[in-house]
């Protein structure tokens, strides 16, 4: 089980998140839902430790993000953490020096210092599951959007990471590719792959999520399972957001 | 313009005339003025042209008035421009170009102990000779083994470039260095860059008489003449000249100079025969060089061949050192940046001429005295590194920092993250920056001429001074340059091709799929 507990995050002085508390159930998706602004991003970023949280834990059971660490400590336990932690970029991030299949076995290689040849043969068979297996020795510039994600989401899952976070995945897709999206995220879930996903799409993560948390002005106004946040809100303010995400 | 305010009426008078008429009034005009102008300026003035860079004691800066100009052959010419009647009026110019600066008419006449050599003479004339000269070898007071030029067949001597001393050497196949002025040569000398300087005895006696460390090998040896400089057509010139030399020398004036600047000898009693200094002048023929293709291709070649060295040794050193500066300047803390910052801005806001100058003469004083073309290596190393950090820095900074984060997301160090996903990048970006530089620094290397590193452009300076074969020389030259820089544009481009092939042939099969 992951726990998040009371992190606070400042940048030039504002909080951006304000004392975040909530709990990731294994091999469950939570979906993280809110307007822009609303500091979600930004939680996604202290989970892979690419912004540093002012105080709070982040406690991944084998690993313990403080906001009270040392320099050096914090340093040396987010390398630990992103053993654990994969990453889909909303714009995917590829290398784009590289190839398809050279984007996927870069870290398996060089991080885990897997032989190349089962690096390549894993490779393979996860662009097979995400359906890319023909366009392995193409560069990332040569491919379409959906495309690029699909070999973003296998370069994450080369590393076998205990969570993965998507970052707005269904922003540059059309609603077909959005539906092949959601069915390949369903394929990983029920792998028992645990998944949290930022989005504002609140659609696309009905009968994917198991928990929603909603966020506003860097606060969790709202967690529970997907059906019940969705259906009966308490607070005033997730029912306007679910409301009016509803009427678009 | 108060004339043509005059003549206007003139002209006005005239418009109904016939044309030709007109533009004959306006010739016969002109000339008339031009001739006056001309014939004024020839009363009163005799231009003449010398080096005064380390040109003592034959003409030079006073250390005390830096302003003016002091020197034996100084005041000579203001000697022989008062028997003239006219008067003397420096023109100060540079040793290797003098005889095509008397062409183009940059003065009158060249007075700096210039020996009337044949191949001299196939382009100016002379005037009767002013002073015999010899040659002496000078060594480090340490030395044992040097006694006489033949003791420096497997040594380097230093001498001036295109002098007669320089061609003796070449003639005696002693290996020598050729230097733009004797104080550099006599300072290689006791940096020990060099084992001897060979020079003119008036030089010699100005430099080595103060030193502490130097000392003159054996007697001088060798005889030669000076004489003046002039351009053939000007006869009449060379008339008044000869009279004027032999009134100085007659009248004794020529002997009191040489005595207070120390250069009087018997030997320059013989001047006074003129029969005999005419026959110095017939007779001297030995220190010619006929100027031989074969011979200055070849030694194209080998100036060639440092150039290469020099080019790619220093981009080498620049872009070795051209990335620790762009990180350090980039990313590394207060202090380190600021260091970084410094370095570059020093070594772009100063010109690399003075940064050779500074590293060839300056550094010694500390004890570290590198030979010129290592000089020139390093320097011109140091200097494209601020360059190629900059090219660095952009290029790093060009990347993305989604790039940075999705390799920490794999979990990637931050040396790794650079090693494998920045840097090639990067370095995508910085190729074409980085091939345009290298050219430009190996058009660059000329400046080693300063530091006397026999490279093209020195090789072009000497070898067409000494033949007069500027324009064929030039072109050669040039090829030589070409030959070099074109294969490297060429390979840059392949490399920038190969790095872009996978990715263009993608682009293409998606088009064509699509």
């Amino acid at each position: 089980m992951i726990r998040v507990t009371d992190v606070i995050k400042k940048a030039n002085g504002t909080r951006i998140l304000r004392g975040v508390s909530f709990e990731i159930q294994p091999k469950t998706v939570l979906g993280i839902i809110g307007a822009s602004g609303s500091g979600k991003t930004t939680l996604l970023r202290c989970l892979n430790g690419l912004d540093r949280i002012d105080s709070g834990t982040i406690d991944f059971g084998a690993v313990c993000l403080e906001g009270k660490l040392s320099q050096a400590e914090y340093a040396r336990r987010l390398k630990e953490l992103r053993r654990q932690v994969g990453t889909v970029f909303q714009h995917f991030n590829l290398f784009p020096h590289l190839t398809v299949l050279g984007n996927i076995i870069e870290a398996p290689v060089h991080v885990l210092h897997v032989p190349r040849r089962k690096a390549e043969d894993e490779a393979y068979r996860l662009l097979d599951s995400v359906g890319l297996k023909d366009k392995a020795r193409r560069y990332p510039e040569s491919l379409s959007g959906g495309e690029q994600q699909r070999v973003a989401i296998a370069r994450a899952l080369a590393m076998h990471p205990e969570l993965i976070l998507f970052d707005e995945p269904t922003s540059a897709l059309d609603p077909k590719r959005t539906a092949r999206l959601r069915a390949l995220f369903r394929g990983f879930a029920e792998q028992g792959q645990t998944i949290v996903i930022v989005s504002h799409a609140i659609g696309f993560l009905i009968g994917l999520a198991d928990y929603l948390l909603y966020m506003e002005a860097g606060e969790i106004v709202e967690q529970g399972e997907t059906e019940k946040l969705l259906n009966e809100p308490v607070d005033p303010r997730t029912r306007d957001f679910v409301q009016q995400a509803e009427n678009i | 313009m108060y004339i043509c305010v005059n003549l206007w009426p003139i002209f006005g008078d005239l418009r109904d005339s016939n044309r030709s008429l007109r533009l004959r009034t306006l010739t016969y005009l002109l000339a008339l003025g031009s001739l006056s102008f001309n014939s004024a300026q020839a009363q009163q003035t005799l231009r003449w042209g010398a080096d005064p860079s380390g040109g003592a004691p034959y003409v030079f800066n006073d250390p005390n008035h830096p302003d003016q100009y002091i020197g034996y052959e100084k005041e000579m010419v203001d000697a022989l421009a008062a028997a003239m009647g006219r008067k003397a009026e420096f023109v100060p110019s540079d040793w290797e170009t003098l005889v095509s600066a008397l062409q183009r008419k940059s003065f009158d006449v060249i007075v700096n102990g210039l020996e009337p050599t044949a191949d001299r003479q196939k382009q100016i004339q002379f005037s009767k000779p002013y002073y015999i000269f010899q040659l002496a070898l000078t060594v480090r007071k340490d030395e044992q083994q040097i006694h006489a030029l033949a003791d420096c067949r497997s040594r380097v001597v230093g001498t001036l470039g295109n002098t007669a001393a320089s061609r003796l050497l070449q003639k005696e196949s002693v290996p020598f260095r050729g230097y733009a002025d004797p104080v550099a040569a006599y300072r290689d000398l006791e940096l020990k860059r060099i084992d001897a300087v060979l020079m003119d005895v008036p030089a010699e006696v100005f430099y080595v008489s103060k030193s502490a460390t130097l000392k003159r090998a054996g007697e001088p040896f060798f005889r030669g003449t000076y004489n003046i400089g002039l351009r053939k057509g000007d006869d009449d010139l060379k008339r008044q000249v000869d009279a004027a030399i032999d009134k100085i020398i007659r009248d004794g004036t020529l002997q009191r100079i040489l005595q207070k600047w120390g250069l009087w000898n018997d030997a320059q009693a013989e001047l006074q025969t003129p029969n005999r200094a005419d026959q110095q002048v017939a007779g001297y023929d030995i220190t010619s060089v006929s100027f031989n293709w074969h011979e200055a291709v070849w030694r194209l070649t080998r100036a060639a061949a440092v150039t290469v060295l020099v080019a790619f040794g220093s981009m080498i050193i620049a872009l070795l050192l051209g990335m620790p500066l762009a990180l350090g300047q980039w990313k590394g803390p207060r202090f380190l940046s600021w260091i970084c910052t410094v370095y570059v801005e020093f070594f772009r806001g100063t010109p690399v001429l003075v940064q050779l100058l500074f590293l060839y003469f300056g550094l010694p004083a500390i004890g570290l005295a590198m030979p010129g073309w290592l000089t020139a290596l390093v320097g011109l190393g140091l200097n494209y590194a601020a360059y190629e950090s900059q090219v660095y820095r952009a290029a790093l900074s060009a990347i993305p920092r989604g790039q940075w984060e999705a390799a920490y997301s794999l979990g990637m160090s931050a040396v790794l993250a650079f090693r494998r996903i920045i840097l090639p990048q990067a370095f995508r970006i910085a190729l074409p920056p980085m091939t345009n530089d290298f050219v430009s620094l190996f058009k660059d290397t000329s400046v080693a001429y300063a530091i006397s590193v026999w490279e093209l452009a020195t090789a072009y300076r000497e070898l067409a001074n000494a033949s007069g074969q500027f324009l064929l020389l030039g072109v050669a030259v040039s090829l030589f340059y070409l030959a070099m820089s074109l294969p490297m544009a060429h390979l840059a481009r392949q490399l920038e091709t190969r790095l872009q092939r996978g990715r263009a042939i993608e682009a293409v099969e998606t088009e064509v799929a699509g």
